[in-house]
């Protein structure tokens, strides 16, 4: 089945560690740089993402998330270097186009930011597996039905979307116009979206019964088929990051006393 | 001594104003295989969900009269305790799957994980759930990725793992071929001689003849018959209520043969085989 999840295992150590780690260290690659007031740390964070992903194996999968926001960073550069306010600094000329210094540097903050958010989201996504991070959370006292509905919709939308290509097959083959232009397309959408809205109305209720008899909604403590996900490094990790939170705040603190 | 009692139950869904069951009261002692039959829209699907407490307590609507499960009286208890001792089976097996879980043992595990028990004891029901609904060796495979009739073993084996004490299917092999059917049958018969109740709504007839100890007609929500499938398919007025006798069951209807002791006809082969080769010895 396709699923719409990004994460594969690879039996890598960041599959083995805690999903609470890898938020922490999301936390930590992202305050900390505002923290200390420095691009340079956000790049050393880009580089420990890069690393943890290459060395989990899953760098290959970052390519198309960085494709996409390539492209729009690559015309955030060209515009600021280009046009921003208060360009006076030439660094680069191509023919008839000058880069301007501010610009360029503008822009390369964005660049930073941006990577570094990808980057380390990246290292939760593509190394977690969505239920385990969920269960997790519920252990912790966040809501069951809450979990369920996270879970569930990594499952479910793939399935709709198959039911969708279903139907749009049957109704393609009673000789709807299902492809050309947009008038086209609009006429074909309706007859499509009311039996899937249908169905899945229809199952929605279904399923919902199905999940009461098997005591979704029980008021008892649940338990858990699966362990805890968490390895004996997660709790070392988990305070050199705090450690490392702190010791920036108190650098950040006595700079500014200074 | 009953294991359920239902009396003089009616119900009316919500926004609507007809009884969906009216006046139903029959009851079943441990064990004891129980066929629902009647035509589409009778009210076979209500009564199921009536016996688990879906109806009146997840539909809300109108009701009178009492479903009693041993001493617990199911209307006033929720679904989420009931569901201990009534598990439910649906038609659709798609829908049955949670969504929530990666796996057929992981899927298993859900009803258990909401009930609270032990990861030891969770294990060892699952493993013998999957063993007796055969699908032990899709254990590892995503619920989505099994074929019609294996979903719907899954299904069961998810009920069963939670132990009730009552089963409630309703039509559950009408998406299956005849060998997932009869695979489905034979796990049923299994449970009912171990003492579980089960409640079977099935059009066809010859599964019901064969393996039921009571049958039930309902017709547009009334209690039309509760008795042995010998008597029930014996009656003459089985086409007003949409029901077809078994094939075997017609034929000695036509053939006049009745079983001497009953008075009825034989609803199944081996009864027909019987009744005809002792026919046979006489004369
Ligand atoms: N949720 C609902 N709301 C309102 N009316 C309903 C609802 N579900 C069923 N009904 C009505 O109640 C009556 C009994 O329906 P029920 O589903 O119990 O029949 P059934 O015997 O199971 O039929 P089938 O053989 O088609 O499964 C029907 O007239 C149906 O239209
Ligand atoms: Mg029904």
């Amino acid at each position: 089945m396709k699923s719409i999840s990004l994460y594969e295992e690879k039996g890598s150590i960041l599959n083995k560690l805690a999903p609470e780690s890898k938020i922490l260290y999301i936390i930590l690659a992202l305050v900390l740089p505002a923290i200390v007031g420095s691009k340079m740390v956000s790049v050393v964070f880009i580089a420990i993402s890069i690393g943890l992903l290459l060395f989990s194996k899953v760098l290959k999968k970052t390519i198309p998330i960085l494709g996409v926001s390539g492209f729009v960073l690559l015309t955030v550069v060209i515009i600021q270097g280009l046009f921003r306010a208060g360009n006076v600094t030439p660094l680069l000329t191509l023919g008839p186009v000058i880069f301007y210094k501010e610009g360029l540097l503008f822009a390369f903050n964005i660049v930073v930011n941006v990577l570094n958010i990808l980057l380390s989201f990246c290292v939760l996504i593509l190394a977690t597996k969505p239920s385990d991070m969920i269960e997790n959370f519920v252990r912790k006292g966040f809501s069951p039905r809450f979990g369920y509905v996270f879970i569930s919709v990594f499952q479910i939308i793939p399935q709709m979307t198959e039911t969708m290509a279903t139907i749009t097959d049957a109704q393609r083959s009673r000789g709807m116009e299902t492809e050309g232009n947009l008038l086209v397309r609009i006429k074909a959408f309706l007859p499509l979206i009311s039996p899937v809205v249908m169905s899945s109305l229809i199952n929605t209720k279904e399923r919902a019964l199905a999940l009461e008899v098997r005591g979704f909604n029980a008021k008892n403590k649940k338990t858990f088929l699966n362990d805890e996900k968490k390895s004996s490094a997660d709790k070392y990790i988990q305070i050199t990051m705090i450690l490392l939170l702190i010791a920036g705040i108190v650098w950040r603190v006595v700079g500014c006393l200074k | 001594m009953s294991k359920i009692v239902v009396e003089n139950l009616k119900y009316k869904y919500p926004a609507t104003d007809f009884l969906a069951l009216d006046g139903i009261s029959f009851s079943a002692k441990a064990g004891e295989f129980i066929g629902i039959i009647g035509k589409n829209g009778s009210g076979k699907s209500t009564l199921c969900q009536a016996i688990a407490g879906l109806v009146p307590n997840f539909y809300k609507g109108s009701y009178g009269g009492k479903v009693m499960v041993d001493d617990i009286e199911v209307k006033n208890v929720d679904i989420s305790d009931l569901c201990e001792k009534v598990g439910t089976v649906f038609q659709n097996p798609f829908n049955q799957v949670t969504g929530s879980k990666l796996t057929v043992y992981e899927e298993i595990s859900f009803g258990l994980e909401n009930l609270g028990i032990p990861k030891e004891e969770m294990i060892q029901r699952i493993d013998e759930a999957m063993e007796l609904l055969d699908i032990t060796k899709y254990k590892d495979r995503n619920p989505f990725d099994l074929s019609g009739g294996q979903m719907q073993r899954m299904a069961i084996a998810s009920i069963i793992a939670m132990q009730p004490e009552v089963i409630v299917l309703d039509e559950p092999t009408s998406q299956l071929d005849p060998q997932g059917r009869e695979e489905v049958y034979q796990a049923v018969q299994k449970l009912s001689k171990k003492g579980i109740t089960i409640f079977m709504v099935e059009h066809n007839m010859e599964k019901i003849a064969s393996y039921s100890d009571r049958v039930l007609i309902i017709d547009d929500g009334k209690q039309i018959a509760y008795d042995t499938p010998q008597k029930i398919f014996s009656r003459d007025d089985l086409d007003e209520y949409g029901i077809e006798a078994p094939a075997f069951t017609k034929i000695c209807r036509e053939l006049g043969k009745k079983n001497p002791v009953t008075g009825c006809y034989p609803v199944t082969l081996e009864e027909a085989n019987d009744l005809l080769k002792k026919d046979k010895g006489e004369m």
